[in-house]
């Protein structure tokens, strides 16, 4: 790398580390260590193609993906289910989704409980539609896989989701934006999924 | 709440509860590249020698490609350009000292929650071939006057940080952070003189609609936007440096937020004021660099930017004005810029920019054609000769492909 492309480098990681870092630690289920490790090793990579490099946040962000699913495949499941502590099982869905407040709050920790405990390619998933808000032709091109694949891996993970923490299954279906997409009698019961 | 909201809020609350990165990271990568890179030196001494002997036999590859080509929009100065049977144009269009630097089509990307986000596609004067080519990098493009550089956002508005786009080689030769501001920068503008930039913060991606705010549109629904405007940031393109003052979305007195209002600043005619358009008499309201309300400038108290965006003549005689025609004529007027009244009646739709004191470019229906089947004409004042510049554009209001031409100074 030359003096110039140094300088744009620093300069791109000055700007953006705090904002792809973000996106490391949710890849990595909370884990802030991880999320530094898999964001210092993308950044390695691009800057061994940093002048021919078009995007580099799109760059970055491509094998940050890429790189966390295909550490999962080298790593296997195991390990990452036994990363997070188990949920409490104290709180009350019903109290949890109560509208003072306090109880959504207590219920997204049970959420971020129950997302650092799916699979690196399921949080991948999730990261990249409801985080990133991406439509699944463009989860697909980043992942480099079906669409298909992408629809059945949200919707496993979703499910996984609610096997992890059941309190999630008794959420009110009639405040669903997309109702006749998602019927409440199998989006809501506990889907049983084999290990 | 459901379980797929419940995991949005969730990962975003995660990802505000983040700290911000280290701030040796850069170095780190950069210590950590070295040290692989070294493991690898036997392999990179033979890739050396390999570059040495075609930097040998081939001495001239040093010259090529360096920045002394001429500018496009340069080398016909003085003529005029048109491409009549171009929509979208493909070739340089320009007349006198304007040229059409860039343009843009919209679609509405439609998000899995059912907001909707108008994404714009900027093709932009390749400045060696003299052609349009598509640049989809970018969410938002605005080019300088002289047309060498642009300064550029990135996708997924607001950003914190402009690209200054060198439009010969189309790299991006400057970032400049934005710093000291609430939100990001979702529009960007350049002073007459080039020399100054001003900025446009939000808090949310401006384009954006929301479902939540869905209101009845005749026998559907559509999202609808919310205003975010935290201000603007006067940026000097030299240095870098800026200047954040707060300035939220105008609001109207009496009934609240008005959505009809540009959220968008601009400069006024000569840079030194801002220009804040607002869709209550008298239309805009000017204040200084600072934020601060001013009265209107004597000969700008009739430009109306929105209307006719061509606003004062070059030698400050005339002032567009908005559309003077009839149910089945188009027709268009200049102004006295003290009194506001006719100067002068002329042909076309809506005034775009002063191709010099006496001509202007603006869109007008092709002959034969409906209300937006459009094309760029050259109009001129005492005359009622059109000389087209463009294709006609497609007849659909907002269809796929129906493009937004961005002019410069050339």
């Amino acid at each position: 790398m030359d003096a110039t492309g140094q300088e744009s480098f620093l300069e791109f990681v000055t700007n953006r580390s705090t904002a792809l870092l973000r996106t490391a630690v949710l890849l990595s289920g909370g884990d802030r260590h991880a999320g530094e490790d898999l964001l210092q090793n993308a950044l390695i990579k691009a800057a061994g193609r940093w002048h021919r490099i078009d995007e580099p946040e799109a760059y970055v962000r491509q094998i940050l993906y890429r790189q966390q699913v295909s550490r999962w495949r080298l790593k296997g499941r195991r390990k990452e289910l036994t990363v997070a502590d188990p949920p409490d099982p104290g709180v009350d869905a019903r109290t949890a989704s109560g509208a003072d407040g306090t109880g959504a709050a207590e219920l997204r920790l049970v959420m971020r409980d129950a997302l650092s405990r799916l699979t690196a390619r399921q949080r991948a998933v999730l990261v990249l539609r409801y985080f990133e808000d991406l439509p699944e032709a463009d989860v697909a091109r980043l992942l480099g896989c079906s669409v298909g694949t992408v629809r059945s891996t949200t919707h496993r993970s979703l499910a996984r989701l609610r096997v992890l923490a059941p309190e999630l299954s008794l959420l009110d279906p009639s405040d669903d934006e997309k109702p006749e997409q998602q019927p409440p009698s199998r989006d809501f019961a506990p889907v049983e999924v084999r290990p | 709440m459901n379980v797929e909201e419940l995991v949005r809020a969730s990962l975003r609350e995660q990802a505000a509860g983040t700290a911000t990165a280290p701030a040796d990271l850069a170095g780190r990568v950069l210590t950590a590249r070295r040290r692989r890179r070294a493991r690898h030196l036997a392999g990179a001494a033979v890739t050396t020698v390999l570059v040495v002997t075609a930097a040998l036999a081939g001495p001239g590859v040093l010259n090529s490609g360096e920045a002394s080509t001429q500018l496009a929009s340069e080398a016909s100065r003085g003529k005029t350009l048109t491409h009549v049977d171009q929509s979208p144009p493909r070739d340089l269009i320009a007349v006198g000292d304007q040229a059409l630097a860039a343009y843009f089509t919209s679609r509405q990307v439609k998000q899995p929650n059912r907001d909707q986000i108008m994404t714009r596609t900027y093709s932009v004067l390749d400045q060696k071939t003299g052609r349009y080519e598509v640049d989809a990098r970018w969410a938002y493009l605005t080019v300088a006057p002289g047309m060498r550089t642009a300064a550029v956002l990135e996708r997924q508005l607001p950003v914190t940080r402009i690209g200054v786009l060198d439009l010969l080689t189309k790299k991006v030769t400057r970032w400049i952070p934005m710093k000291g501001l609430d939100g990001g920068v979702g529009a960007v503008q350049f002073s007459p003189d080039g020399k100054k930039l001003i900025a446009t913060t939000y808090d949310k991606d401006p384009f954006r609609t929301y479902w939540s705010k869905r209101i009845p549109v005749n026998n559907t629904e559509e999202p609808q936007p919310v205003a975010c405007r935290t201000g603007f940031a006067i940026v000097d393109v030299e240095t870098g440096e800026s200047d954040w003052h707060a300035l939220p979305a105008f609001t109207d007195p009496e009934y609240g937020r008005s959505f009809g209002s540009g959220e968008w600043l601009r400069f006024n005619n000569d840079g030194t004021l801002v220009y804040e358009f607002i869709n209550m008499a008298p239309g805009r309201i000017f204040r200084d660099l600072r934020g601060k309300e001013v009265p209107a400038p004597p000969k700008e108290k009739h430009v109306n930017l929105v209307m006719a965006p061509a606003g004062l003549s070059p030698n400050g005689e005339l002032v567009a004005g908005p559309f003077a025609g009839g149910a089945r004529t188009t027709a268009t007027e200049v102004l006295d810029p003290a009194t506001g009244k006719r100067a002068a009646k002329l042909k076309g739709q809506e005034l775009l920019v002063w191709a010099d004191d006496k001509r202007l470019i603006a869109w007008d229906i092709a002959p034969g054609g409906k209300e937006f089947d459009n094309r760029l004409v050259l109009i001129t004042i005492g005359s009622d000769k059109v000389v087209s510049l463009s294709g006609a554009r497609t007849p659909q209001d907002n269809s796929p492909g129906r493009w937004e031409p961005i002019f410069a100074r050339r």
